[in-house]
């Protein structure tokens, strides 16, 4: 069965950039997300198998949107995707459960190897 | 706005600006959190074309409940060119000043100098930073190349007196690239305006066109 992806992103163009980084030959399901509260209630309705989120959203920040996911489901799988490389926000998605920070503009290679990393984290 | 404003940009075109600007206030946001124990809150960049007589009015508009602000204006110029308006808020640049002295060599190094002057000082390296880096991603992301003039500080001054209306040639449109900003320490707020004139505007069309490429 194919993974599902959900990606939670309030810029169109980040969401297409993102999906753009993602490996094509995996036959991945992919969902979208247009700020941090769809982005919620989109993971209660779909349980994607990875998270892509971002911080700086309306509505629901990525911050709180991750909060509320983790709350909901404390194993979910999310990397964060920011152009806020502020330690200080590193240090405060980690600690709410994120499982991998990556700094925009995203690269194809950091794209892959991150998704293998999440996979194989939940895969033993 | 003027129809010839309305044809700057396309709508695509704005949102990839918009990413990249997230991207630039970003990498200046981290640079001066290395500098200051504190954190900036981000918002999400907002791009407005114009005619330039609407900017002044524009930029009052944003900046009028501070009633007085503190300025450092630079000018950059590449195939990217304009000018970078960082306004803070009454006050900030005292909020600064304590947060940056901290850091005790700074103080050492201050320690015989006004504190008309050091308020300057403080602006003008904050604003270095910010603007710098700011703009300094934006070029690198659109591969560009900028220099910039020397900044200009202005302090804590009414607004209305500053945000003049002559200040920019009547003849010609403006792209606003704008961010709002706060610091979760200290009451330290403020906006960064980049106005790039029409002059790049075909150099940016291209420029963004070729940066969404890498991920088509």
């Amino acid at each position: 069965m194919s993974k599902k992806i959900l990606i939670v992103d309030d810029s169109p163009i980040a969401r297409k950039m993102l999906k753009s980084c993602i490996p094509k030959d995996q036959g991945y399901e992919f969902h979208e997300a247009c700020d941090g509260k769809d982005g919620y209630e989109k993971y209660q309705e779909l349980k994607p198998d990875l998270t892509f989120m971002d911080l700086t959203m309306p509505v629901m920040t990525g911050y709180e949107s991750i909060d509320a996911i983790v709350k909901h489901d404390n194993n979910a799988l999310i990397i964060v995707v920011t152009a806020d490389v502020q330690m200080t926000a590193i240090k405060r998605v980690m600690e709410s459960g994120a499982f991998m920070v990556l700094k925009k503009p995203l690269k194809k290679e950091e794209i892959a190897t991150a998704m293998s990393k999440a996979f194989e984290s939940r895969s033993g | 706005m003027g129809s010839s404003t309305n044809e700057l940009l396309t709508a695509e075109e704005i949102e990839i600006m918009q990413e990249i600007m997230n991207i630039a206030f970003g990498k200046s946001a981290a640079d001066l959190a290395e500098v200051i124990d504190t954190h900036v809150v981000l918002s999400i960049p907002y791009i407005k074309c114009m005619e330039v007589t609407e900017l002044p009015e524009y930029i009052k508009n944003d900046v009028k409940d501070y009633k007085n602000i503190s300025i450092v204006e630079q000018g950059f110029w590449g195939k990217f060119r304009g000018d970078a308006l960082l306004v803070f808020s009454s006050g900030s640049g005292k909020e600064l000043i304590t947060l940056l002295q901290q850091d005790q060599e700074v103080r050492a190094g201050h320690e015989s100098e006004s504190f008309d002057v050091l308020e300057s000082e403080t602006l003008m390296e904050v604003g270095n930073i910010l603007i710098g880096a700011c703009i300094g991603k934006v070029a690198e992301l659109l591969k560009d190349v900028v220099t910039y003039t020397p900044p200009k500080v202005i302090v804590e001054k009414y607004y209305g007196d500053v945000i003049s209306d002559a200040q920019y040639d009547p003849d010609k449109a403006a792209i606003v690239l704008r961010t709002d900003f706060r610091f979760d320490k200290g009451n330290v707020s403020g906006f960064l305006f980049l106005i790039t004139s029409q002059e790049s505007v075909s150099w940016l069309k291209q420029a963004l066109t070729d940066f969404l490429e890498q991920y088509e």
